[in-house]
């Protein structure tokens, strides 16, 4: 039985109860009330009457007309005359008389009507008594129609009580419902909250239950955010929010498979060109700025359905479903890109590659992204923001990208299609120091001889940077032999861990001893952190030979990490973030100073890299840069 | 609580009146009651204690004498507006015998309970309304008739004439009304001193006072 129905039926056996009690005593207090009121009628017309009968001198006729006329007028059961022997000298009885109560009633509540007596008397000859009795019958009607009436209002009051108690029952029922229907609102997910009641328990009800509807809330949000920092986390390059490289790539192969999507379309790469130097020279706040605006303009290509993506650190790509002009595009977007990012920094740069898609070609992503990268490599031989659109046949034999850079770099070094570039380093008198010496690689017979950052991170990718090294310094050697212009050359890491390297590398100095003196080789200070035991063997081996051995973009740790002077350094060539406005900043100025003193006291040269203008390079000498190198060194070399 | 405890009390004390029915002299209540009308009462008390004491053995004659004597010697004659402050006082013998004063009603009464209280039969005595006849004048006047049998001539007792005569000797007495308390007790028990009921008339009211002092 629902808690609703036992209250309810409790209250009305209560209601029930308490009328049935008050019709109860109602009902005895009427009829003794009653019964007193017919005593003292009895009483008081026997009193009467038997004064009117002792007036009669005793005359039996007058005495019965008296009696018979009270008891014809009046309402009375009997009237007795009775001698003083105890014998009635007059009676009169009357029968039951009709009564509108019912039987069983009068049975119930009987109403005794008691006699009244009185002394009758001639003179002073007692004659007897009078005793006279009442009908009940009246009385009986009078309870009758008092107890209906009574009955009829206390069942009205107890109707009205239960109204009222089911009002109360449903005013608690209400807020109960209501929570139920918030705990149930909750299962499917929604989050109801309850108005407080006035009731005070059932309001701290409420009150618990909106709490936990809003703690339950929370907790489902925050783990809904988690989710999607997860799903993000999966599918979106942390720094720009574009997806990221596998997610790119897959809906890409969804773009090219798709038969809802339009059969053709555009894939465009852009490279932020020479990004760890831009890190490095920029700092990684303003670089982070530069690829979020790169990012922001991808994205935003004003085309439907364009999927911008990051491929990795520098590489960023849009698929274009649907629009053919390439060369157009990668115009554009070239442009955009430069507009974007000259706000930032003027000395970034990008370059824009860009390849069309048919249906129908069969290329998947893989085979696209190669094509593209291969236009880009073509638009990074040309002039800042330059865009390059892949013309109608240019794709190399439409093989593997990766593999064919291996082979293209295989066939270049086994022709010997390498050169050397030369860029000056002047000491403090401006004699030229050395020159340093990148390798140029001709990819395609009769092609550019193209720079490392076009084809080093496939070198890199393809294990072929000892070869390559070994090339440069065979090269060197040759030039230096040619001109006898001492020459720098820069060292992978990889080179100098691999142990053909090394070997290769002894025999090409033991074989041209005088060429040695003059060779000076470098790695990058990023690279020889933490090889601090490699290095020192490499430049054991090769110092004794008459080589000098040295960092390049070096600076950055020679403070935190002592154990650099152990290597055995010939010389240290001061990144460029660490030597630029040397003129304007006093701070550079102090920090060249420290690290000259500091260097110079092993013994090592110190140089600078990157100098780009005179009074720099004044200020330089004035800290006691023993070389310097860059724009400025080419140009006054040139003079 | 207060008045079911009252209702409680008032039941046992009615019930105690049932059982102790055929009521008869109760000296110990008697006694309580004078205590509480005061000095005078009391100083009575012993007088009216050998009185009852000594009716016992007497024949009815000789009883209505001694009461009749007892009464029109002690009580001095004066109108209820004297002794009472109000125009008609029916006082009990107590209250009688407290004041020492007492109109036509008080001796006819003090008398008839007395004789109750000695186990004279209630149908042997009646109060009778009488018209007396005093010098030229016609005066409203009550006294005690006792009447042998219900058919016989009854002895007066008054306190106009002192000695207790045959109603045809008081010739300057004309009867009007008698009553007396015959039938009056009839019916329900739950009557008492203390029921509101029985203080509905001048004659009930004396009755339950009687009865709470003792005479009945």
């Amino acid at each position: 039985m629902s808690l609703m129905r036992q209250i309810g039926l409790l209250l009305a056996a209560v209601v029930l109860l308490a009328l049935a009690g008050a019709v109860g005593v109602n009902l005895h207090a009427a009829r003794d009330t009653l019964a007193t009121q017919i005593k003292l009628k009895n009483s008081d017309n026997a009193q009467s009457l038997a004064l009117a009968l002792s007036q009669q001198r005793g005359d039996p006729a007058l005495m019965e007309l008296l009696l018979a006329a009270q008891f014809d007028t009046g309402y009375y059961r009997s009237i007795r005359l009775v001698r003083a022997d105890g014998s009635a000298a007059f009676a009169r009885e009357a029968g039951a008389r009709p009564q509108r109560a019912p039987e069983w009633f009068a049975a119930m509540l009987p109403i005794p009507s008691t006699p009244g007596v009185a002394q009758v008397s001639d003179g002073w000859r007692a004659l007897g008594r009078v005793e006279v009795v009442s009908h009940v019958a009246f009385a009986h009607d009078e309870l009758w129609r008092g107890s209906v009436q009574s009955a009829a209002l206390l069942l009205a009051l107890g109707a009205l009580a239960i109204g009222v108690a089911a009002a109360g029952v449903n005013r608690i029922r209400r807020p109960l419902d209501a929570t139920v229907e918030q705990a149930n609102a909750l299962v499917d997910g929604r989050y109801v909250k309850v108005d407080e009641p006035n009731v005070p328990e059932l309001a701290r009800l409420a009150r618990a239950m909106n709490g936990m509807v809003d703690q339950v809330h929370r907790l489902f949000t925050a783990q809904a955010a988690q989710v999607e920092q997860l799903r993000r986390e999966a599918h979106e390059d942390r720094g720009t929010g574009l997806p990221h490289r596998a997610h790119f790539v897959q809906r890409l192969a969804a773009l090219l498979d798709g038969e809802t999507t339009a059969g053709h379309g555009t894939l465009v790469l852009a490279r932020v060109a020479q990004l760890a130097d831009v890190n490095r020279e920029l700092g990684r706040e303003t670089t982070d700025r530069v690829l979020r605006a790169a990012a922001v303009t991808l994205r935003d290509w004003p085309i439907d359905g364009a999927l911008a993506g990051r491929l990795n650190g520098a590489d960023f790509a849009l698929a274009l479903p649907g629009v053919l002009l390439t060369a157009q595009v990668a115009t554009a977007l070239a442009q955009a890109l430069q507009q974007a990012l000259s706000g930032i920094d003027a000395n970034v740069q990008m370059h824009v590659g860009a390849v069309a898609w048919r249906h129908g070609e069969g290329h998947g992503p893989g085979a696209l992204l190669a094509r593209a990268d291969q236009a880009l490599a073509r638009a990074e031989c040309e002039a800042p923001f330059a865009a390059h659109a892949e013309q109608a046949g240019e794709a190399l034999g439409g093989g593997a990208g990766e593999e064919d850079w291996h082979r293209r770099l295989q066939a270049a070094l086994a022709a010997q299609r390498a050169r050397l570039a030369d860029y000056p380093v002047l000491d403090e008198r401006g004699a030229l120091l050395h020159y340093e010496s990148p390798l140029r690689v001709q990819l395609d017979e009769g092609g550019p001889f193209e720079p490392a950052a076009r084809w080093l991170p496939l070198a890199q990718r393809s294990r072929m940077l000892p070869a390559i090294d070994l090339t440069a310094v065979r090269l060197a050697l040759a030039a230096i032999a040619a001109d006898g212009q001492s020459r720098a050359v820069n060292l992978a890491l990889a080179s100098v861990a691999d142990g053909e390297f090394t070997a290769r590398l002894s025999e090409l100095l033991a074989a041209s001893a005088s060429a040695s003196a003059k060779l000076w080789l470098e790695v990058g200070e990023a690279s020889a952190l933490g090889h601090f035991e490699l290095l020192r063997a490499f430049a054991a081996l090769v110092r004794p030979q008459g080589v000098r051995f040295g960092l390049e973009h070096a600076g950055h740790a020679l403070h935190q990490s002592p154990r650099i002077y152990e290597l055995g350094l010939d010389y240290v060539k001061l990144d460029v973030a660490l030597v630029r406005g040397a003129a304007a900043d006093e701070s550079v100025r102090r920090f060249v100073s420290a690290s000259v003193s500091l260097l110079r006291a092993i013994p090592v040269r110190v140089c600078a890299e990157g100098v780009a203008t005179g009074a720099d390079a004044q200020a330089l000498w004035e800290c006691g840069v023993q070389g310097i190198t860059g724009p400025w060194a080419s140009a006054t070399s040139a003079h | 609580m207060r008045g079911l405890a009252a209702a409680w009390r008032a039941g046992l004390f009615g019930l105690a009146l049932l059982v102790s029915t055929p009521w008869a002299l109760d000296a110990a209540r008697m006694q309580r009651a004078a205590e509480r009308l005061g000095p005078r009462a009391m100083a009575a008390m012993p007088s009216l204690t050998a009185l009852l004491q000594s009716g016992t053995g007497l024949d009815d004659e000789a009883l209505l004498d001694a009461v009749n004597a007892f009464f029109n010697r002690r009580i001095v004659f004066r109108d209820d507006a004297e002794i009472w402050g109000q125009a008609d006082y029916w006082a009990s013998p107590l209250e009688t015998l407290d004041k020492g004063q007492g109109d036509c009603e008080d001796f006819a009464i003090a008398k008839y309970f007395t004789l109750l209280a000695q186990g004279m039969p209630v149908q042997r005595l009646r109060l009778v309304y009488v018209r007396a006849q005093i010098g030229g004048d016609s005066v409203a006047h009550m006294v005690l008739a006792y009447y042998p049998r219900p058919d016989a001539e009854p002895l007066i007792l008054d306190n106009l004439v002192t000695s207790v005569r045959p109603a045809s000797r008081r010739p300057d007495l004309a009867p009007v009304f008698s009553f007396n308390s015959d039938g009056l007790w009839n019916g329900v028990g739950s009557q008492s001193a203390g029921d509101p009921l029985a203080r509905l008339s001048r004659w009930r009211e004396v009755l339950a006072k009687a009865r709470a002092e003792g005479f009945l």
